[in-house]
């Protein structure tokens, strides 16, 4: 009795060995999709994973790619750099080949690391912050413009379209909001008659802003531009309005979100927002806009066509190198060139960032994100 | 100097957050000399329970935004309430001897309280209804919303109706008595249990008035939006005395207008530093609170 409990044993611990066996051979080819899926940015990082799942989604209807199935892994990193870095760990223990997503720099910047050192390609969907790609990283890649792009962007938006003169920067400390404000300070400051008046930062999670309004009223700005993300731009554009601040209120990219107007109400009309271009004003994204709608039954966010690029350019690369060898992916991302993705064409440069990149300036016009003609 | 009258004004409407908050965190000390850190996150319950209220009429299709104002207030003030004398029920009362203990289990009903909302609503923020899209009045350069004059008003309201209740009726005085001395309290036939839970319940609808108040007035609410509040607002109480009424309302008050001018004349940056370096200097000078804990009358 005794000797056949031992077999039984035996036969039980091989039972799963053989199941690992059989799991390698059709295993599906892994790919990690860090974002917030709590907190204030929980939405954006549904929006992003919502585009991740369709693109494979797709892929896997063709039949995959090198014969193997995809999945993507999708963990919570909260924006915050802490949880980032776990959830990178956790993917690259998880067996992923490469990673495409992230959504706040503080998030990506320190888990850009973990995935260096595990040498997995990491092409980073919305995170615009210098750093990202100036550690000189040869893994790290983003389908978005930097900071240093768009500071100049908005800064010429606002001296040449808007003609401000007396120009007020509020930022949020965190690395993506003080890296676009500094980059617009650093562009305005060459500018003859345009003076930064007021360059601070307010507290993210806090609700009242009108002790720092209050100030930046009596400094009489022509424009105000906020550069933190939309839960505290919406509040912000309210109060600016209540405070009868004079100017114009202009946010970042991080605004451009629904939930800036719903939060602002009617306080929001007439307000700028500089971004890239919504999926649904891009014509090179309209098939993707559709396919998304009819998947998810809503719109995409702001970022999905990035993110929907990213898994796409990181699918593509797999299968040029004919492989799911981590290094070979990232020689293979490395050397994309005019990829006709949803965004337009894509590639990249030496540092990893994208070597075509497009902003547009938003107003908002009867509680909806509506393109601005610069010329009118 | 219009610079510095508005930020009275947006000190005062802040402060009306603090001081209604601070009532509750200062009567239960008072009382059974608990710091209930769940009063922060009964606050922000006050505030779903408004926003669920809201969203309720709009099915019924009640539209008039005074009438819903009115209802979302008194219901989630109402179920607050409730929640707050169930909090006591099952999370302090069994403890109340458990110096200790009751103070963990304190955190566990906070802790409790933000992840029930985090389960229940949204992991991510809520925005309210625009019921009151009115524009701001201009008093020269100084401009006031009239939904920051209801809470400064109905804030100070809330405020001398809880005094008088507290020094005018017998269940006040019962109150009184039992921050004097519980077991003489319980010997002279006072309900202890009665008095306490109706402390909490008392608490709980000032925590969501104010709650509610905050969705309608800043639109936007969030499972943890109780957490940073219930500490400043704790800090307003001790700021004007622990266990005493008027002193959280001064103190709830004083650290609003405190935070208010750090950020307008320091930096937004600067504000929890200057306005909680003058808190350490006052509570240095007066260890006691500005108005002083009342030891022979705690309230």
């Amino acid at each position: 009795m005794r000797k056949w409990c031992a077999v039984v044993a035996v036969l039980a611990l091989l039972v799963p060995l053989t199941a690992l066996g059989a799991g390698a051979q059709g295993a599906t080819i892994k790919i990690g999709v860090p974002v917030p899926l709590s907190g204030g940015n929980a939405k954006m990082g549904d929006d992003i994973s919502k585009a991740a799942t369709l693109a494979i989604e797709e892929w896997n209807a063709k039949g995959g790619v090198l014969g193997r199935k995809l999945e993507i892994m999708t963990f919570d990193d909260a924006c915050d750099a802490q949880q980032s870095v776990t959830a990178a760990h956790k993917l690259v223990d998880a067996g992923v080949v490469a990673v495409a997503g992230g959504y706040c720099s503080s998030a990506a910047i320190p888990a850009s690391a973990v995935y260096h050192d595990s040498g997995v390609a990491f092409v980073a969907d919305a995170s615009s912050n210098p750093k990202l790609t100036d550690q000189g990283f040869e893994n790290v890649f983003r389908v978005i413009g930097r900071d240093d792009q768009q500071g100049p962007y908005a800064a010429g938006f606002m001296t040449k379209t808007l003609k401000a003169h007396r120009v007020a920067i509020i930022h949020d400390n965190t690395v993506y909001a003080k890296g676009l404000a500094d980059a617009t300070k650093a562009a305005l400051s060459g500018k003859p008659g345009v003076q930064v008046v007021f360059f601070d930062a307010i507290t993210p999670g806090e609700k009242d802003f009108s002790a720092v309004l209050t100030k930046v009223k009596s400094l009489k700005p022509d424009v105000t531009y906020f550069t933190g993300y939309y839960p505290e731009g919406g509040l912000l554009a309210k109060q600016f309005k209540d405070l009868g601040v004079s100017g114009k209120f202009m946010a970042g990219d991080a605004n451009n979100d629904p939930t800036f107007v719903t939060e602002a109400g009617a306080a929001a009309e007439g307000d700028f927002v500089t971004s890239t271009p919504l999926p649904q004003d891009l014509g090179t994204a309209k098939a993707f806009v559709d396919r998304y709608k009819k998947r998810f039954n809503q719109d995409p966010g702001p970022y999905s066509a990035l993110e929907y690029d990213a898994v796409n350019i990181v699918i593509n690369a797999i299968q040029r190198a004919h492989s799911t060898d981590r290094a070979a992916i990232i020689k293979a991302i490395a050397a994309t060139k005019g990829y006709k993705g949803a965004t337009g064409s894509i590639g990249f440069d030496k540092k990893g960032d994208r070597t075509t990149i497009l902003y547009i300036p938003y107003i908002i016009k009867g509680g909806k994100f509506t393109p601005y003609n610069v010329s009118s | 100097m219009t610079v510095a009258l508005q930020q009275l004004v947006n000190g005062l409407t802040v402060g009306s957050f603090y001081a209604l908050i601070a009532l509750g965190y200062t009567m239960v000390y008072g009382i059974i000399r608990l710091i209930n850190f769940a009063h922060g996150d009964i606050y922000a319950v006050g505030a779903f329970l408004g926003l669920s209220t809201y969203g309720l009429l709009r099915l019924l299709h009640v539209d008039n935004p005074i009438l819903t104002t009115l209802l979302g207030l008194v219901v989630s003030m109402g179920c607050t309430g409730l929640l707050g004398m169930l909090v006591y029920r099952v999370a302090y009362r069994p403890l109340l001897h458990a110096r200790l203990s009751i103070l963990i289990s304190a955190i566990g009903a906070s802790l409790t309280l933000e992840y029930g909302l985090f389960l229940i609503y949204s992991p991510s923020f809520l925005v309210y209804p625009h019921l009151f899209d009115t524009p701001g009045m201009s008093l020269g350069d100084i401009s006031v919303s009239g939904l920051q004059i209801i809470i400064f008003v109905s804030g100070l309201v809330l405020m001398a109706a809880l005094y008088l209740i507290v020094h005018r009726t017998k269940i006040g005085m019962a109150m009184r008595a039992l921050a004097i001395n519980q077991d003489a309290a319980r010997l002279m036939g006072i309900d202890v249990n009665r008095v306490v839970a109706l402390t909490f319940f008392l608490g709980s609808t000032l925590a969501a008035f104010a709650g509610v108040l905050t969705g309608l007035y800043y639109s936007q609410i969030s499972f943890l939006m109780g957490f940073l509040i219930g500490l400043k607002a704790f800090t307003a109480a001790v700021l004007g005395g622990i266990g005493n009424i008027p002193g959280a309302v001064v103190g709830g008050f004083l650290l609003g207008v405190l935070e208010g001018l750090a950020a307008g004349y320091f930096s937004s940056r600067w504000k929890d530093v200057v306005a909680f370096g003058i808190l350490i200097v006052i509570l240095v000078v007066r260890p006691r609170g500005l108005l002083g804990e009342r030891v022979v009358e705690r309230m």
